[in-house]
């Protein structure tokens, strides 16, 4: 029995450790984020709570655009992820119930661009944006991902278990296909929709080495690349972690919030 | 007028092909056209604009391989996705198996704590990491200080240190996904399987490895998969916390594309274009052996 205890208790501190080391960055940003530059120097990792203060985030909040950065970002993000839902609606829509000559291809052609890492197409892509006259700009940023593959995955696999029987119904009743999408198809599937949004979402505000590469005047850049700017040009005082922490806000409380939802996301990935 | 929907209904017509259009037209010109064209700009040399001049056929390619600059990239970029992918892997399966035991309270809250990282975008894990392992100030040096009297290694000026560097902000950035991914599939695993193995007395850290760790395979197969890919990708984490540096001891295969079309220098498209064209490759490959193996186990 001493030996089931001293195994549980082991399991324990293992864990304990584990979180500890995990949290540890996050648990600097959070100390280090509201102490005035004299403690941060000093190096006091646990915090005075009489010395706490907002200086950091203002700073960092004035020291590059920040706070419009801030909303060319969320810009991006309504932008992209709602471009995205539309767009892989209407496609796994299409991919899922009415029968067409090219299905098949078209299938074949969305889902083969899964494997190609967006890294690696970024060069013509500037080309492309350059061309059209729309480099440094906002739109700029979301174009080419107006369309992406997973959501239309997700949003395929919610619909295979609409029942036909009921689509072709609707359809003999005379509705359109868009009626169709929109009034049956669409919020029987509102989770896996909501599932879809929030990753389009996060990929949407998180990006980074597209944005970089297509801003050059800081009112145009999302809040990853003004970020990234922040910590090449200050040393790592408070301010780094305040803007660290302002730009880690929006996601954090997504995920936690979200928490059911993404790992539905990732559940479906993984059958 | 009806009769004939049931007929329209099977012939199809364009509705079907209207409805694809907007997610076709964008996948063709963002994903298949410049797939084609670094595939063209790689097997040419470019002028002092980037434009291509001349066909040079594989010459750039040769060049990954015997320029000691590339091959070094190419070097750096293998031994941080290995490195990055086996440590978060490692540690997230440890996690996850030490959650599947762990009673609610705790567990659940150790399980929150755990998945912080995920919550991080690249530039965010960076700027921290950028943050923690800067010289004198930083915060692991000054750790370091504290208790040995001694600064502790350069993180920012030995390559060997930089590359580690490298290599710990990713796991870290990387576990909070992977653990993710692990317990999704750990809720899913027949608990029946589970039951029985406890009542034959197996003990936890038999069952973990006997039947928990074999039932997780294909889903470990996906979070290596995906890691590795991610790792053979990794540039803000370079860009942020490295420049690259020192020298060019952490210069990966997407930071090199970078400061070769885009950096101070002259334009070096063609040769940019093959690093991209030898990451694109690398990852089908990789993607389209995980889709034959997955296919094999089921």
């Amino acid at each position: 029995m001493t030996a089931v205890t001293a195994g549980r208790a082991l399991r324990w501190v293992a864990l304990l450790v584990l979180c500890a080391v995990v949290a540890f960055p996050t648990y600097v940003t959070l100390a280090t984020a509201f102490l005035p530059p004299r403690d941060v120097a000093a190096g006091a990792l646990l915090p005075d709570p009489s010395h706490l203060t907002l200086d950091n985030v203002t700073n960092a909040l004035d020291a590059v655009p920040l706070l419009h950065q801030y909303l060319v970002s969320a810009a991006v993000v309504v932008v992209q992820a709602g471009a995205q839902l539309v767009t892989a609606s209407l496609a796994a829509y299409a991919l899922v119930f009415p029968p067409w000559r090219g299905r098949r291809t078209a299938f074949a052609l969305i889902f083969a661009t899964l494997a190609v890492p967006g890294e690696s197409v970024v060069l013509p892509n500037v080309e492309t944006v350059s061309a059209l006259g729309l480099r440094d700009t906002v739109l700029a940023v979301a174009l080419p991902y107006l369309c992406v593959a997973y959501p239309v995955f997700l949003l395929r696999q919610a619909f295979s278990t609409f029942p036909r029987e009921v689509w072709e119904a609707t359809r003999l009743d005379g509705a359109g296909h868009l009626t169709c999408l929109a009034r049956f198809v669409v919020p029987i599937a509102a989770p896996q929709l909501v599932t879809a949004g929030l990753w389009s979402a996060l990929a949407a505000w998180n990006g980074y080495f597209w944005p970089l590469l297509i801003t050059d005047s800081t009112e145009h850049r999302t809040v990853q690349v003004g970020l990234a700017q922040l910590v090449a040009g200050e040393p790592p005082t408070g301010v780094v972690y305040a803007g660290t922490l302002v730009v880690l806000l929006p996601t954090l409380v997504l995920v936690l919030l979200g928490h059911r939802f993404l790992v539905r996301g990732l559940a479906a990935r993984l059958t | 007028m009806r009769g004939n929907v049931p007929h329209r209904r099977w012939s199809g017509g364009p509705a079907g092909l209207l409805l694809c259009l907007p997610c076709l037209v964008v996948l063709a010109v963002f994903g298949y056209w410049p797939t084609l064209r670094t595939a063209y700009l790689s097997l040419h040399s470019t002028d002092l604009f980037g434009r291509p001049t001349r066909f040079v056929g594989g010459a750039n390619f040769a060049a990954l391989v015997t320029d000691p600059t590339l091959r070094q990239v190419l070097v750096t970029t293998l031994v941080v996705a290995a490195l990055s992918t086996a440590l978060a892997t490692g540690a997230a399966l440890a996690a996850a198996l030490l959650l599947r035991t762990a009673t609610p309270p705790g567990g659940r809250i150790a399980s929150l704590v755990l998945s912080l990282p995920f919550a991080y975008s690249t530039a965010a894990a960076s700027a921290t990491f950028a943050a923690l392992f800067s010289p004198a100030v930083g915060v692991i040096a000054r750790l370091c200080t504290s208790f040995t009297g001694d600064p502790g290694p350069g993180w920012l000026t030995s390559p060997f240190w930089a590359v580690a560097a490298i290599v710990i902000a990713t796991a870290w950035y990387e576990f909070g996904f992977t653990l993710l991914v692990l317990l999704a599939a750990l809720s899913r695993l027949d608990r029946e399987v589970l039951e029985a193995a406890a009542l034959d007395g197996a003990g936890e850290l038999r069952t973990a490895w006997a039947v928990v760790v074999p039932a997780l395979r294909p889903s470990l197969l996906f979070v290596i998969v995906t890691q590795t890919v991610t790792g053979l990708q990794i540039f803000t984490q370079v860009q942020v916390i490295t420049k690259g540096g020192p020298g060019d001891a952490t210069h990966t295969i997407v930071y090199e594309l970078y400061k070769r079309a885009f950096g101070e220098g002259l334009p070096q498209y063609g040769i940019a274009s093959s690093l991209a064209l030898l990451l694109l490759v690398a990852v089908v490959a990789i993607t389209a052996a995980q889709f034959r193996l997955t296919r094999s186990w089921t």
